[in-house]
């Protein structure tokens, strides 16, 4: 405690504070004006907005040559207006890209997210396996995909991939044919990013408060309900972002499906991405591709929006239900 | 010299105004406490003064030097800040010294450092936990570290935001007493900001009371304490709150309820309201004073805390609450309470606004009207018999 | 034994748990297997890499295979060089994102000015647009500029992913900071440079630390921007890995392996350094454990 004026002690003055200190130059403060202090947040964003202009002029650029029809045939490209996308849209190829990319997105998407929700449940218990097994859960989303792509192709090697044999399927299933690539770039897909959705239900799930479900407990309630009418409201909203990002990340896909598949065979595989990379890049035609690339874009930015104003509301409802 | 002065302030953060012109003046060396509930404006306050509000605009005076424009660094204020602020990955030695280090309040060797916090931590009595880390003190050990931070350096003006607010009730009151031996030993200009109304009354030389952004009365705890300025001050220093009963007028008298009547200032709406502090009312014996206003009712609840009962009584319908010593007094038992007139307050009624909207003059809803009078017919004072 | 006090939704010990249990096992063998089989596969000879499964005399041969001229020769893969490359090229980009968008966090973190909103939502679009859409004016552009098949121009590209992320990520953390702080240091005397530096850089070191390291790791990872900006030069270790099996001649499968498992080393033992930041940080700053 303070030692000033107690029961007789001398009062001590060091409290009192020194009179400007051992050598303090006595200068009139400067004065700044308010507008400068205002400046400031925007001098410190000037070098990212710079690379935000950096990189959204080739997206305008990409854009603006679906206008054209630049090819490497076509050095000097002209305007052709909306020559491409009347080609493109009435190509059946464009539209099985669509298909097969919105199938690879849902099948992808569904899948993961149940599993996902189901492995992030089996994973809240306090068991000694859970916990083991919580170290290892997210290697192999942190394998490159395209490397994930290698090895599963490796796997799935009809003569002497080891999944025919394991699974004894003979030495002729094939499991990149016609009927069964897409399924199988699927199964890969969530082989790699499973885990993505069950960590993050796992940290949602986590960060719930315990009492609610101590008192459901008390009241005898039993498991389903308990999840139904109180986990899944709360963790909803996790579950959201989780399914935003797989789902809107499907619709781009590439890299593993290309080199498993190449998009193939035929165009079993082909997503829209593949599809853009096979005009632009290997056909040269820069126009087609970005066209492909131009719709694939509208239909991300669409869903983005989309998505988000739901993962709003629900927030919203969470936050209100933790009243 | 360290005077502080603080005209038209106001303060916004985005659209909401949280400070609607405040105007002080602190002499030098004066200890001015800020009080007012949360929210009502008193950390912009010191947070504009020290330079830290984007928003906030008016001209602040530090030692007679126009602050406008000035950053926080070169105003010569000291800040204690409600959540200490101290830096965690420092020591507690190393957060004293970090204002002795930054070059703007002189040069300081490191030995000179060193005596200084010696100094400074023998005196608030931390001195032995200068190794010690933020998050391995107890919070009255850091609310004195953030004052040794305050203490430590030369400053002009002290800002206090509300040191003791998270401590617990015993270590706040001794703390209380330490900070005015303190506060007379430094000599400083000290802004402090507070919610609880003993400090407010124990450590200010003047107090402002904050409403809403707004400073509704300044003066000394005495002037605050017998002549509040409206109902809103009036309860806002005192445990248990003042009384406030509604009473009608009429001809120069109001009355409350069945209960007493009391004269009034003339110039008076048709209601009012009588406040009467709990502790200003005595339990008598005997026969009631003629000098006083006398209230009789009955004891309805009678808490006892300590070394005072809290009684809820009951005076013809009205209740009241008074603060008495007396323990001999018990639930169910008739009493006889008096208050020396001087002591009674009148209040405009919450309703008086609209009664005398076109009148410049007339008083503000819950305005302070004055003292009340014994009426001129003795026979109308006292209660229910 | 001290009782562990259960969390939301936890059950004690139970016939039901073995069950659960038992599905966690099905879930991480079937996780794990191609990574087991991967090392499998990479520690055969190339007699035995076709010929068996389970059963053979491993060997770290492919490693050392892999790393050298004799690889480059058998392959004609540089690999070495490929890992030299993903290096400069990951470190260069993380490095230039958080010189860039420290700043730029902190400005939408600390004050909420106008337009912030805006800047970290097209930051955030990065993220979901289709990478081709960029790469194909890129690709002429780069040829144009020659700035195909080089360090500097990935370097540039990679922006793309990693300045989202650790835009995002640290904006979060700085959002979360109490101002007090910084505003003591500056009623201490510091200026806003040093009070920066002094309290709120120390503060958000962790979320840097996991902010850059996860970049590093997606950086790392990506396929689609050196396949088609890089020639032979320049390339990361993801285009070298497929091209192992490339081309004519003999598939030599257990060096595709050792490889891969070279290639995937890295991020494995980075993300296990920042397990604790990983769900804050994949989320981009909007879920926090």
């Amino acid at each position: 405690m303070l030692r000033i004026g107690r029961g007789g002690a001398t009062v001590t003055t060091t409290a009192a504070p020194p009179t400007k200190g051992p050598a303090a130059a006595d200068r009139a403060p400067r004065s700044v004006p308010a507008w400068r202090r205002g400046l400031r947040p925007y001098l410190l964003s000037i070098p990212a907005v710079l690379i935000i202009v950096g990189i959204l002029y080739p997206f305008a650029l990409g854009a603006y040559y679906a206008f054209l029809n630049y090819a490497a045939v076509v050095p000097r490209p002209s305007f052709v207006g909306f020559e491409n996308f009347a080609e493109v849209l009435s190509d059946p190829a464009f539209w099985t890209s669509v298909r097969v990319t919105l199938f690879y997105a849902v099948a992808a998407t569904v899948i993961e997210t149940a599993l996902g929700i189901g492995i992030a449940l089996l994973l809240n218990r306090s068991s000694l396996i859970g916990r083991i097994f919580e170290k290892v859960l997210i290697l192999p989303l942190m394998i490159a995909p395209v490397i994930a792509g290698v090895i599963w192709g490796l796997m799935f090697n009809p003569q002497f991939g080891v999944l025919n044999h394991v699974l004894g399927l003979g030495s002729t299933f094939n499991w990149l044919g016609e009927h069964t690539a897409l399924w199988s770039v699927v199964l890969v897909d969530v082989w790699i990013f499973t885990p993505f959705v069950a960590i993050l239900v796992l940290a949602g799930i986590r960060s719930l408060p315990k009492e609610p479900f101590e008192a459901s407990a008390v009241d005898g309630a039993g498991w389903v309900y308990t999840f139904r009418r109180l986990m899944l409201p709360m963790i909803w909203p996790y579950i959201l972002v989780a399914v935003i990002f797989r789902f809107m990340d499907c619709l781009k896909i590439f890299d593993h499906v290309y080199v498993l598949t190449a998009g193939g065979p035929g165009d079993a595989t082909r997503t829209l991405q593949i599809g853009a990379y096979q005009n632009s890049i290997v056909n040269l035609n820069y126009s087609q591709g970005s066209t492909y690339m131009f719709l694939l874009w509208v239909i991300v930015f669409l869903t983005a929006r989309y998505l988000v104003s739901v993962l709003g509301k629900a927030q919203r409802r969470a936050a209100g239900s933790e009243e | 010299m360290g005077s502080l002065s603080v005209t038209g302030l106001t303060a916004r953060y985005g659209k909401t105004v949280a400070l609607h012109g405040i105007d002080l003046d602190l002499a030098d060396g004066e200890f001015f406490v800020i009080l007012g509930p949360s929210g009502a404006g008193k950390t912009t306050t010191l947070k504009s003064v020290a330079g830290l509000v984007d928003g906030a605009r008016g001209e602040i005076r530090i030692a007679g030097r126009d602050m406008t424009g000035v950053e926080p660094y070169d105003r010569g204020v000291a800040m204690a800040f409600e959540s200490y602020a101290l830096y965690p990955q420092k020591t507690v030695e190393e957060n004293l010294a970090s204002p002795l280090r930054s070059g703007r309040h002189g040069t300081w060797t490191p030995a000179q450092q060193a005596e200084r916090i010696k100094e400074v931590t023998t005196t608030l009595g931390i001195d032995h936990l200068l190794a010690r880390y933020p998050r391995e003190l107890s919070n009255g050990q850091r609310q004195r570290t953030a004052l040794g931070r305050v203490l430590v350096r030369p400053a002009e003006v002290y800002l206090l935001d509300e040191p003791l607010s998270h401590l617990d009730a015993k270590l706040r009151a001794a703390m209380r007493a330490e900070l005015k031996q303190l506060g007379e030993l430094s000599g400083t200009t000290t802004l402090y900001v507070t919610h609880d109304y003993q400090e407010a009354l124990a450590l200010g030389d003047r107090i402002g009371v904050l409403r809403e952004g707004r400073l509704v009365q300044v003066g000394t705890p005495a002037q605050v304490w017998t002549e509040p300025v409206d109902t809103f001050v009036a309860r806002a220093l005192g445990q248990p709150e003042m009384n406030l009963l509604d009473a009608a007028v009429e001809g120069g008298l109001a009355r409350v309820g069945q209960a007493f009547a009391v004269g009034v200032p003339v110039r008076t709406h048709d209601s009012v309201r009588v406040g009467i502090r709990p502790r200003d009312l005595e339990v008598v014996d005997g026969p009631p004073p003629t000098d006083r206003l006398v209230l009789q009712g009955r004891v309805v609840l009678a808490e006892r805390l300590g070394r005072s009962v809290e009684l809820s009584v009951d005076v013809a319908g009205v209740s009241v609450i008074a603060v008495t010593s007396d323990h001999r007094v018990h639930e169910g038992d008739a009493v006889t309470l008096a208050v020396d007139w001087s002591r009674v307050h009148v209040f405009a009624g919450p309703d008086a606004a609209d009664a005398d909207a076109a009148d410049p003059d007339a008083a503000a809803p819950g305005a302070r009207l004055g003292a009340a009078r014994r009426p001129a017919n003795a026979a109308l004072a006292g209660g229910a018999r | 034994m001290a009782a562990r006090e259960l969390g939301p939704g936890q059950r004690k010990f139970s016939p039901a748990s073995v069950g659960a249990d038992a599905a966690l096992l099905v879930w991480f063998v079937f996780s794990l297997f191609p990574l087991v089989w991967m090392v499998l596969l990479a520690l055969k000879t190339d007699a035995e890499q076709i010929s068996t499964y389970f059963a053979f005399t491993p060997t770290l041969e492919n490693f050392v295979t892999v790393l050298s001229a004799e690889g480059t020769r058998l392959t004609s893969v540089d690999f070495t060089q490929a890992i030299l490359t993903s290096v400069i090229q990951c470190v260069g980009a993380v490095l230039v994102s958080l010189v860039i968008g420290i700043p730029a966090a902190y400005a939408a973190g600390r004050w909420q000015y106008k337009g912030s909103n805006d800047v970290m939502f097209t930051i955030l679009s990065f993220r979901f647009a289709p990478e081709l859409m960029v790469i194909v004016p890129l690709f002429v552009i780069y040829n144009q500029l020659g700035l195909f098949d080089t360090n500097v121009g990935m370097i540039w590209v990679l922006q793309l992913v990693t300045m989202p992320l650790i835009v995002w990520i640290l904006r979060s953390y700085f959002q979360d900071m109490p101002a007090e702080l910084e505003q003591a240091a500056l009623l201490d005397g510091y200026t806003r440079r040093r009070a920066f530096v002094m309290v709120a850089l120390p503060l958000v070191r962790p979320g840097i630390a996991a902010a850059a390291l996860l970049a590093f790791i997606f950086a790392w990872n990506n396929y689609v921007f050196p396949l088609i900006l890089t020639g032979s030069q320049h390339t990361p270790v993801t285009v070298a890995v497929t091209r192992f099996l490339g081309g004519g001649g003999q598939a030599y499968y257990n060096l595709t392996a050792a490889a891969a498992l070279i290639a995937a080393l890295p991020p494995l033992l980075v993300a296990l350094s920042i397990q604790r930041y990983l769900v804050r940080g994949l989320s981009f700053g909007a879920v926090k454990s």
